[in-house]
């Protein structure tokens, strides 16, 4: 992590992370929703392809929003409402509606630094996921070596 | 143009935000969305407060919804109007559209041809009142570029 370097999401960041996961969705025969939220859940741009669904709109923001706020792939999230852990009770606690398990959804870090999220929705889960990876391996060395 | 896709929703976003940075000077959230009213894509400008996404989405979706500006119903909710003549105001359209309904100015829909709504812009984060600059301003700008 280099202090004089991306440290937090901006507009640029999410526009060139969406434009490297629409293309990469597309190489993969794909159509799908893709948010960007900064390091507090809150969304920054949102881009739902031609022929995605309506909900999945949504659910990417819903993606997103879990894997910024928790620090961790929203798939993650469930190990808190696993019985023989002693995070049980998450369950009754889902407070907000926005809480989402469903994997998808990873944060955008630079080192140790949580810069925001990327949330996928498309057909399954496992290609969310697979195309999110994509597009952080892609957006780290943006992310690591481009200047505010 | 029979139908707004990904690429004419970000033609209108990358103008409606160059308006709202060069000229009102104002970071600002813009969404389009399409004729279901459902978003298609949402950019929240650097420096613009985190609940503005929210609310382009909504003035987007009242746009679509009742096939005209915002700035239209917006004065069915001015409080001047009432009493002046019977059935000249809809106050009771407060609280409508499962909360989604958002009678500000700055939602435009999108017509075509044939004069039929196939979408909508809207916008939130300009403040009105300082002449030309306003939301409804900047999403007229995302209007335009649509026949540029």
């Amino acid at each position: 992590m280099k202090e004089d370097h991306i440290m937090e999401m901006n507009l640029k960041l999410a526009k060139s992370t969406l434009s490297t996961a629409v293309s990469k969705a597309r190489e993969m025969g794909r159509s799908c929703s893709i948010a960007i939220v900064d390091d507090n859940g809150w969304l920054v741009a949102l881009h739902r392809m031609d022929g995605a669904p309506i909900p999945t709109a949504e659910i990417a923001r819903d993606k997103a929003w879990t894997a910024a706020v928790f620090r961790l792939p929203s798939s993650e999230v469930c190990r808190f409402g696993d019985p023989r852990a002693s995070g049980l009770g998450f369950n009754v606690q889902n407070w907000n509606d926005r809480l989402t398990t469903i994997p998808g959804g990873l944060p955008i870090r630079n080192g140790d630094h949580l810069i925001g999220a990327i949330g996928v929705c498309s057909e399954t889960p496992e290609e969310d996921v697979i195309l999110c990876q994509k597009v952080i391996e892609e957006m780290s060395s943006m992310i690591e070596n481009t200047q505010i | 143009m029979e139908e707004l896709t990904l690429e004419l929703a970000l033609k209108m976003l990358e103008a409606a935000e160059r308006w709202a940075k060069d000229i009102a000077a104002f970071s600002c959230s813009i969404a389009v969305v399409d004729k279901a009213g459902a978003v298609i894509a949402v950019h929240r400008m650097d420096g613009a407060a985190m609940a503005t996404t929210d609310i382009a989405i909504e003035k987007a979706w009242t746009a679509v919804a009742f096939k005209m500006p915002t700035l239209m119903g917006s004065r069915w909710l001015d409080p001047r109007n009432m009493g002046k003549l019977i059935g000249d105001h809809a106050m009771g359209m407060i609280g409508r559209g499962k909360g989604r309904l958002c009678f500000i100015p700055g939602g435009i829909p999108i017509t075509n041809e044939e004069n039929e709504v196939i979408g909508a812009i809207g916008c939130s984060g300009v403040p009105s009142g300082v002449g030309d600059i306003s939301d409804t301003s900047v999403s007229q700008a995302g209007v335009t570029a649509l026949y540029e």
